[in-house]
């Protein structure tokens, strides 16, 4: 059902705006793995973003869906802590933050 | 010789530990006497000599002392440059490994070979630099074992226990959670997960801060002003963290380095709690992440061990026994276990299987014929927690015609988007001239035990292929010529 297509990723970075399908369109495509499904945050603005936001957590998400949001979120970011690029070291410690805040404010402290 | 020799290579301590005759592993203390040595060097300006341990923490100009080289063992341009010579990662752990292999063996033998322990989540990068450093203390590493396997090894062996364990392994570095099946003599990992830079060190800089503040607050000069002075507190803080897990209040007096006046420093446990709480939320989400991984549930662990230094703090106690609703008991001494366990690895290392820590794949744009969807992904070859040793296959196809020239990025990490994943290597392939796009290309990955990957490509049409072994190009990434020209000059150090 599925076919493969080696790419590398200098080779999809040239070609990436034309190949790359846009962020909603992948929130939305098949779940092929357990991390499948991530929700984008929101588009950059410049106002600053509240931890809910920052995870992609809307008013009436269910407490369920929060929490596997959230969990999916830890497994990205807590390997992008390790990073060597202080680029993504830096966002994912944010993001970490975030998504502590968030787990405390919707499931209380540990 | 000392045949099933253990070394736990940790960010804040070491330790080495043999097998005995009697089948029992014990800690071979150094020639200072103590069982566990810190991971400090300090290179002395005016003697042609390497501190390692307590001497080098204790008492040397910060500027030439190296605390923690653990945490940089992943980082290929990282250097340490001393004197106008620039030391690797690799070289100063074989400092540390070299006093212990110098002293211990005079306790119990020449030591030849070894299994080091390294955190589970240790990158190809970081596990190849440990087998680097050990051969340039002039050891052979036999096989490299994740930390918390160690630990529940000894775990097992010492409190004979059965079912599934998971080992919650937090030191001064690093967060390791593993979940094994223990069955007789059989141990079986199912799971393992890390956090790196979460550890003991984390909490000891955020209680810094809070001495800092109080000192400002009470004197209105800053604690400190160079990294000596800076050192010197943070050694008070840290004894201060470990007085907190045994009394609810410690009280303690800093001064700074400019004469601004002492200052009394009031801690109770329940603030230095709070102080570590997000961090402490963090690793209760790893623990949830390898029951996930492991797909069971906190009521399906038979037994929850806590290991590595920061587990003597009550709150990581009590915050798991309210996660699982059973005890969470300590292995044993919670420094030493991990030697220990090395130690008997030595010996059983036939009776464990481990998994795959990473999952490794590569960058394929998948085409789904179902739904019409069309996707930039990483398409794992070999998923984690895969038994090891292993070898998996995909086929895939080429995606322009006429292409000569196929490139396969090796990926490290689970997330489908490429974005998120780490790219360890790339392999190309020079194929024949005049072919049409989609003809079969096969990406083999194999994983070994001491937990490297090696990728193979071949182009089916053709019959060409190319293999390769993940290596890594930096600054602080030395060439095998190097790496036996470093290790000759390190054999003639002198090493105190």
């Amino acid at each position: 059902m599925f076919k493969k297509i080696l790419q590398s990723l200098t080779k999809s970075h040239s070609s990436r705006t034309a190949a790359a399908p846009a962020p909603a369109a992948r929130a939305s495509a098949p779940k092929t793995s357990p991390l499948a499904g991530i929700k984008n945050a929101p588009a950059k603005s410049s106002a600053p973003q509240t931890p809910d936001e920052l995870c992609g957590i809307t008013p009436k998400m269910p407490k369920s869906e929060i929490m596997d949001q959230l969990k999916r979120l830890y497994r990205r970011h807590n390997r992008g802590a390790s990073s060597l690029d202080p680029k993504v070291r830096a966002r994912a410690e944010e993001m970490l933050h975030a998504i502590v805040v968030v787990r405390e404010k919707h499931f209380g402290q540990i | 010789m000392a045949e099933h020799v253990g070394i736990d290579l940790g960010t804040t301590l070491s330790g080495l530990a043999w097998l005995k005759p009697d089948g029992n592993p014990e800690i071979v203390p150094n020639a200072d006497g103590e069982r566990l040595t810190p991971s400090v060097v300090f290179f002395e300006a005016h003697e042609d000599v390497k501190l390692v341990g307590s001497a080098a923490r204790d008492g040397g100009d910060p500027g030439r002392t190296v605390f923690q080289i653990k945490r940089h063992m992943d980082d290929p341009e990282y250097l340490v440059k001393i004197d106008g010579k620039d030391w690797t990662p690799s070289e100063i752990s074989a400092l540390i490994l070299a006093k212990l292999k110098r002293e211990c063996s005079r306790i119990i033998g020449d030591i030849n070979e070894v299994v080091i322990t390294v955190p589970a989540n240790f990158n190809e990068l970081a596990r190849k630099s440990t087998i680097a450093a050990a051969q340039m203390a002039g050891m052979k590493v036999r096989r490299l074992v994740n930390e918390p396997t160690a630990a529940a090894v000894y775990y097992a062996h010492t409190q004979g226990v059965q079912g599934r364990i998971l080992v919650y392994d937090l030191g001064g570095g690093t967060l390791d959670v593993t979940i094994l099946q223990v069955d007789g003599d059989n141990i079986r990992i199912l799971t393992s997960e890390g956090a790196r830079h979460l550890g003991g060190s984390n909490f000891d800089e955020l209680l810094l801060e809070a001495y800092a503040q109080q000192y400002n607050k009470q004197t209105g000069a800053g604690l400190y002003s160079d990294e000596r002075h800076r050192r010197r507190v943070l050694q008070a803080v840290e004894d201060a963290k470990k007085m907190l897990s045994k009394l609810r209040r410690v009280n303690d007096t800093v001064a700074n380095d400019q004469n601004s006046g002492l200052a009394r420093i009031d801690l109770a446990r329940e603030d230095f709690e709070a102080m570590i709480r997000h961090m402490l939320t963090r690793t209760v989400m790893l623990v949830e992440q390898a029951l996930d991984s492991a797909q069971l549930k906190a009521s399906d662990i038979d037994h929850v061990v806590l290991v590595g230094g920061s587990t003597r703090i009550p709150k990581v106690k009590t915050m798991l026994e309210k996660l699982f609703g059973k005890s969470a008991v300590s292995c044993g001494n919670v420094d030493e276990c991990v030697a220990l366990g090395a130690a008997l690895f030595a010996k059983k290392s036939a009776k464990i299987q481990e998994v795959c820590n990473a999952s490794y794949g590569t960058v394929a744009m998948v085409y789904n014929a179902r739904t019409g969807e069309e996707k930039l992904m990483n398409s794992i070859v070999i998923p984690k927690n895969t038994p090891i040793p292993c070898s998996r296959t995909q086929v895939y196809q080429t995606s322009e015609d006429n292409e000569r020239i196929i490139e396969v990025d090796i990926t490290q990490g689970e997330d489908e988007d490429a974005e998120y994943v780490d790219i360890i290597g790339r392999l190309t392939l020079e194929v024949p001239p005049n072919r049409p796009k989609g003809c079969e290309v096969a990406v083999t990955f194999s994983y070994d035990e001491n937990q490297r990957v090696r990728a193979l490509v071949l182009d089916k049409q053709s019959g060409r292929s190319r293999e390769v072994a993940v290596s890594y190009k930096g600054a602080g990434v030395l060439s095998d010529e190097e790496l036996k020209r470093r290790s000759a000059h390190l054999r003639q150090m002198r090493i105190e």
